[in-house]
């Protein structure tokens, strides 16, 4: 956990946690890593949040579930996105951006 | 919710103990993925393993959380709830089994109220079509303020009022009469509609077997004889065997069955529905021969009653602004003909359409103006259920006190709270709906008897409007008596409650109850003085003199059936049918009459000295055979009865009553005296000379029960031409049992001519229709006002054994310091005194307000009796002592020992 670790904007986690498996499948602790990493360790997310917020995309259908062996073989649980979770993706993406990008606009007005 | 996420939601509820384990073991791997690594940076294995979990968080947060996607977490809740709230109420039986009865009580008053009116004025006729758009027509006259409003009119006036009406898309008559049904043995009397062809059309009557009449076969002046039969008297008298083409005698005629309907159908009638439909064209014919031809153009016989559809866009309003043209057009032209029909500028006539159901039309008859009185007072019966409820609901959050405030302090929410209340709420009153409909069943077969027309059922498991109605009821009153407590309870203060304890100030009654209580006896003794009032009222009522007692007679009524008998045939069979009465063994004597009690007629009268009788009132006439007086019981008050000596050419006699003899004779000896009597309308008919009064009779009422006008006559039978007198009168020696009026039926029936019936009724039912909205009011008042008494008792018992309790250690105390158990006792019955003795003066003031409303529901009986206001305040402070005895009795036993000890 960097010094200039930030915390996760309000509503986010769906999105973080779609866009990466939307690169393949991950276990739980995979996604949390993932998103670490690709945020070079700007984001933190309290991982136990994670497991709450994969149940809830399961009963919405985004996500499937299956147990694999892990590379370390134990088993594991791999989350998958569904044809439905893609166009969750698209949308969610679609909304975060328009919303970021007016937010950026606002602070622009206000600091000129 | 898609409908995909609550299928996955139930799937992952079925599996949540699969996922849960599931769960578990993913957390685990997580922290030993996330230990493994940060063990690789060098931390201890142990410090890695704790960091590990830190990052993590709480599990048991995240299993909760994970857990609400497994299901329907809000539902589980609610669920949760129900089974928190059943298991409350079944840990305080005697609190759950009193607010149950008192909610079933006031549900069951209004849902048997609403069950009876619904059927009396409401519901649409079965099988109706857009049974908004049909309605009766009425006509209506105001004579010197007097407002005449009847729907039976004329066949000459329908056809006045329809033949140019714009206002109507279907118009159809309906008349309805006893007639003898079938020959021999079988024929019975039946319930017979004659109806015009466009009768069924405002029907849907599908799943007709064979065919309903039509126009050509309803023709005047005299229709086919064709008759369409119901379902249910095909299935029970013909046993459903195939009847269509086969002859079927109704009345005077053989009609051809030709049709049967489908099952459920009743037409417009209310209470016992006609087995039989006819073309109304030959009613006319069938009741009286020589109405056959002169029916449809005389204004002299008012026998049927107009049904009418409103076409679309007509209003209500234009429609009775048409009729009512109609109506003095036609008046104009009966004017022709009779010319004693009073002008317009005297009469106001108007013609009017009003809802179908007789109950809710323009002339409903005192029994509705009754029951609208009644279910208003279901109504408080209500409210005052209500009121006790509250009041117990109340008592238990004040002893839940402390439970309550340990809840909130552990963090339970007060919407959960108030949510768990209305719950509660919510399951008394799914019970109080079932036991109140059960209340309702029950009381059902006595309402049924006293309010709804012979024939009608009440059954109220399958009756979904009175279900629906009680339900509401139900829910309204259940929240209405939990609300207050909730809200209460959800704002207790925390701190004082969680620290007090049996000691401290909790005895203090709360306002609210005590309003509650005051209310709740309030208005128990408002209703308790409408009872008394109708129990004076219907006393009064029972004291008229009838100046007869027909207690133990039955009136028999020949139906010759026969269209072609002479009168003189008749009147040779009507004398044999006397002779076989009196010689019936068990009766005590029997005689002919010429009207049935309160159908009298009336003739025109001269007396010297006298320029108009009519002017002095209505003087009603009866032609009676000599043993009239003995077998009604009438007492000859001076001069003598009627006797041999009076035969056929002998001087004419007749026999007044006390009243009559002295507005004709003022001061003057009546016996002797001549009357000049005719029976003719038209003014060129002579008078029949000199009648002679040779008895003067006790007064009796021969108009309505209450007329206070007592004017009647008696003429010799002997002395009368042909006709006169059909009916028979037979005393019974013992009462008139359903046998013994068999036993009477059997032996007359023998020796009627042909396919003759007799038809029988008790005098006593006659007399007690004229009562019988007394009688409605009477009992439904005593049976809702004693109802509203025992909730109130019972609410006020419960309050003053919950204070007494509260206050068993201050009781104990003063004992311990020298109070005398007569203190204790005086106090304790003085607090339920003073209870009962506000409710009543706030009561008393209610009802001497109130009461004037009811006063023209009753009979000569003032609505400001201070009898009956006395007897019910009285009655109040006995039952608020009777309340608090028990409690009392508690009180004075109160322990001081135990008091002192826990100081």
């Amino acid at each position: 956990m960097g010094k200039d670790a930030a915390p996760l904007l309000s509503g986010t986690l769906d999105l973080l946690i779609l866009k990466t498996l939307s690169a393949g499948a991950f276990h739980g602790y995979g996604i949390a890593q993932h998103i670490k990493r690709l945020s070079n360790e700007a984001l933190t997310i309290e991982e136990g949040s994670l497991y709450p917020a994969l149940q809830r995309m399961m009963v919405k259908g985004w996500i499937v579930s299956e147990s694999k062996k892990s590379p370390t073989g134990r088993d594991a649980r791999y989350y998958r996105l569904t044809a439905a979770g893609r166009k969750q993706l698209g949308q969610e993406e679609a909304d975060f951006k328009r919303s970021i990008a007016a937010t950026v606009r606002v602070l622009k007005g206000s600091n000129a | 919710m898609t409908l995909r996420e609550i299928i996955l939601r139930l799937r992952a509820w079925v599996r949540r103990d699969q996922l849960s384990r599931a769960l578990d073991a993913e957390l685990e791997s997580h922290v030993d993925a996330l230990a493994r690594d940060l063990a690789h940076t060098g931390m201890s294995p142990a410090d890695a393993r704790t960091a590990a979990r830190r990052q993590l968080g709480n599990t048991t947060v995240i299993r909760e959380s994970s857990r609400d996607a497994w299901g329907f977490p809000r539902l589980e809740n609610v669920l949760q709830d129900i089974r928190y709230g059943v298991r409350g109420l079944l840990h305080a039986p005697g609190f759950t089994i009193t607010v149950i009865l008192t909610l079933g009580l006031g549900i069951g008053a209004n849902a048997a109220m609403f069950a009876v009116i619904d059927r009396l004025m409401f519901r649409p006729f079965p099988h109706m079509r857009e049974p908004g758009s049909v309605h009766r027509v009425y006509v209506q006259t105001t004579v010197n303020g007097r407002r005449n409003v009847y729907a039976t009119i004329p066949y000459a006036r329908y056809l006045d009022l329809i033949a140019q009406a714009q206002s109507f898309s279907q118009h159809a008559t309906v008349s309805e009469w006893r007639l003898g049904v079938g020959v021999g043995e079988h024929a019975r009397i039946q319930k017979v509609a004659g109806v015009s062809a466009s009768f069924f059309g405002f029907f849907n009557v599908r799943g007709v077997q064979g065919r309903l009449f039509t126009d050509v076969e309803d023709q005047r002046p005299m229709g086919s004889l064709v008759a369409v039969l119901t379902h249910e008297f095909w299935q029970t008298v013909l046993g459903s065997r195939p009847v269509l083409g086969e002859p079927l005698r109704v009345g005077k005629f053989d009609y051809t069955i030709i049709g049967i309907l489908p099952p459920g159908f009743v037409g417009t009638v209310q209470g016992r529905p006609p087995h039989i439909f006819i073309p109304i064209t030959t009613v006319p014919a069938n009741l009286n021969p020589w109405q056959r031809d002169i029916y449809a153009s005389q204004y002299s016989w008012d026998w049927m009653e107009i049904i009418v559809r409103r076409k679309d866009g007509v209003s209500v309003a234009a429609a009775n602004t048409e009729l009512t043209q109609a109506y003095i057009r036609s008046r104009n032209s009966q004017r022709v003909s009779n010319p004693r029909v009073l002008p317009d500028s005297l009469a106001h006539p108007r013609a009017i359409v009003a809802p179908l159901r007789n109950g809710a039309g323009p002339a409903p008859g005192p029994e509705s103006r009754v029951l609208k009185w009644v279910s208003g007072v279901a109504g408080i019966v209500l409210l005052i259920a209500c009121a006790n409820v509250a009041n117990i609901m109340l008592t238990r959050v004040l002893r839940r006190r402390r439970e309550i405030a340990v809840r909130l302090a552990l963090g339970v929410s007060r919407s959960r709270l108030l949510g768990q209340f209305v719950i509660e709420a919510m399951l008394l009153a799914l019970v109080g709906v079932v036991v109140g409909l059960a209340f309702a069943q029950w009381g059902g077969s006595a309402i049924r008897a006293l309010l709804l027309p012979e024939g009608s059922t009440l059954n109220l498991g399958t009756d979904w409007r009175t279900i629906g109605v009680a339900g509401v009821c139900a829910i309204v009153a259940a929240l209405l008596s939990t609300i207050g407590p909730a809200v209460l309870a959800a704002r207790s203060e925390l701190t004082p409650s969680l620290k007090s304890g049996v000691r401290e100030g909790s005895h203090r009654r709360s306002t609210l109850q005590t309003a509650l209580l005051v209310t709740q006896g309030a208005l128990s003794v408002a209703l308790l003085v409408g009872a008394g009032l109708f129990v004076r009222s219907l006393g009064r009522v029972r004291d008229i003199p009838l100046g007869f007692d027909v207690s133990r007679v039955v009136d028999v009524y020949p139906d010759f059936r026969d269209a072609n008998l002479e009168t003189g045939v008749e009147d040779a069979a009507i004398r044999q049918l006397l002779a076989a009465a009196q010689s019936i063994p068990g009766t005590a004597g029997a005689a002919r009459a010429n009207s049935a009690l309160f159908r009298s007629s009336t003739a025109r009268l001269r007396i010297a000295g006298i320029d108009s009788v009519e002017q002095l009132g209505r003087f009603n006439f009866q032609v009676v055979s000599p043993e009239y007086f003995d077998v009604v019981q009438t007492r000859i008050l001076r001069g003598r009865g009627f006797s041999s000596i009076d035969a056929p050419h002998a001087p004419r006699v007749a026999i007044v009553s006390q009243a009559m003899a002295q507005a004709l004779w003022p001061g003057r000896e009546p016996l002797g005296q001549c009357m000049e009597v005719t029976w003719e309308a038209a003014a060129n008919v002579p008078y029949v000379p000199c009648t002679t009064v040779v008895g003067v009779a006790e007064d009796a009422a021969y108009q309505a029960l209450t007329d206070e006008q007592r004017f009647v006559y008696y003429l010799n039978l002997e002395q009368m031409p042909g006709g006169w007198a059909r009916q028979i009168l037979v005393r019974l020696n013992g009462e008139p049992t359903a046998t013994e009026i068999e036993r009477v039926q059997r032996a007359l029936q023998r020796v009627m001519p042909g396919d003759g019936l007799v038809i029988l009724r008790k005098l006593q039912d006659v007399i007690d229709d004229q009562s019988r909205s007394w009688r409605l009011g009477t009992t439904l008042f005593v049976a809702f006002g004693g109802l509203a008494l025992v909730v109130a008792a019972v609410g006020l018992y419960g309050v003053i054994g919950y204070t007494i309790a509260q206050r068993m250690h201050e009781l104990g105390m003063r004992i311990a310091l020298g109070a005398r158990s007569s203190h204790i006792l005086r106090l304790v019955l003085g607090q339920g005194v003073w209870f009962a003795a506000a409710g009543a003066a706030f009561g008393l003031a209610i009802a001497f307000f109130g009461a004037r409303f009811i006063e023209p529901l009753l009979y000569k009986q003032s609505a400001r009796d201070p009898l009956v206001y006395f007897g019910v305040a009285g009655t109040m402070i006995l039952v608020g002592l009777v309340a608090s005895a028990a409690p009392a009795l508690r009180a004075i036993r109160a322990d001081p020992n135990r008091a002192l000890r826990s100081e």
